[in-house]
């Protein structure tokens, strides 16, 4: 069907409630992307910090989100990359956001350094310090997917524990 | 996200996800008023199914363009029995443009735009129910506006 039954067929009001139509261009493609550019510079300078501090917010939230949903591990998405991320995005410095959610400051280098592993008190913490926006739950599955990770790729260990298991099921259900 | 069914006023929850190769096969001009194998040379499609449904309920082309930080929208459209007066649900539309908005913010944070070339006629209708703002010819979506968008919906 092409547009022009659309537009004989519905009115105005509901062709816009169930389609985005578009034209074909009639200035020229620099022309539309100088027009667009421009307004943008102005959006962008008009634009608050406050503003962009939600967007980067929800960004990073988007991506832990959309992460933990693909159920695909990726060794950048740990859980010392999205704190990082956060107090990033944030702007603040270490020491301040350490102080934030009574931590020690030593002790968020080491949990974004990978030094250290949260305990169940800090991604609550992290939970209300960002207003429920990145929930408990959330921080604890990259944990969860990281060590899911670590577990099944860990052939040094199995190699180690084999002699550790004695009398094993001959039943294959793989 | 929600759709609303019109006859109940209730809330139905919603899936958008891209189009795949099999969808392409039911998404005919019939009920769904375009070409859509053809715009996916040129576009990636995403379709809205109610969760855990098959049936397509609404199509969106997006082109994304990385170097300005910004998603396109070529065309959407929704499935027959959701356009005009007797249609099934309300806010396909809708749906289907803030997720372009989530996509938009989760690739390009503070810097993500949303834009279109709508025929004239309907834009005065994308300015006021989606607060798009003006840039010549084309509509765009950045900052606050994208932020009121995805509360709206999503949040």
């Amino acid at each position: 069907m092409n547009v022009n039954k659309i537009t004989n067929n519905y009115t105005t009001d509901e062709i816009a409630d169930s389609f985005v139509l578009t034209t074909n261009v009639k200035q020229s493609k620099s022309v539309l992307a100088k027009s667009l550019k421009d307004a943008r510079k102005k959006t962008q300078s008009e634009t608050s910090d406050k503003t962009k501090v939600t967007l980067k917010l929800m960004q990073l939230k988007f991506q832990i989100e959309d992460y933990l949903k693909s159920d695909k591990f990726n060794p950048k998405f740990t859980f010392s990359y999205f704190l990082k991320e956060y107090v990033d995005v944030l702007n603040k410095k270490r020491k301040i956001f350490a102080q934030e959610i009574s931590i020690d400051e030593t002790e968020l280098s080491q949990l974004i350094n990978k030094h250290r592993l949260p305990n169940d008190s800090i991604i609550i913490r992290l939970e209300l310090h960002s207003n429920n926006a990145i929930p408990a739950v959330s921080w604890f599955k990259l944990l969860e997917m990281e060590k899911a990770h670590s577990i099944s790729t860990n052939t040094a260990l199995r190699k180690k524990e084999t002699k550790n298991v004695k009398n094993r099921v001959t039943l294959n259900l793989i | 996200m929600t759709i609303t069914e019109i006859r109940t006023n209730k809330k139905v929850g919603v899936v958008v996800s891209p189009v795949n190769s099999d969808d392409l096969k039911v998404l005919t001009t019939k009920r769904y008023y375009f070409s859509w194998k053809k715009i996916s040379l040129e576009a990636k499609l995403y379709k809205l199914c109610i969760a855990g449904q098959d049936d397509i309920l609404g199509v969106i082309a997006l082109v994304d363009i990385p170097e300005e930080m910004r998603i396109e929208i070529r065309l959407l459209a929704c499935s027959k029995e959701n356009v005009g007066k007797n249609k099934l649900y309300n806010h396909i539309a809708g749906c289907l443009i803030v997720f372009t908005c989530r996509e938009a913010v989760k690739n390009y944070g503070d810097k993500a735009c949303v834009s279109l070339l709508p025929k004239t006629i309907l834009k005065e209708h994308y300015k006021e129910k989606y607060k798009m703002q003006e840039a010549g010819q084309q509509l765009y979506l950045e900052g606050e506006s994208l932020i009121v968008l995805i509360y709206q919906y999503i949040l």
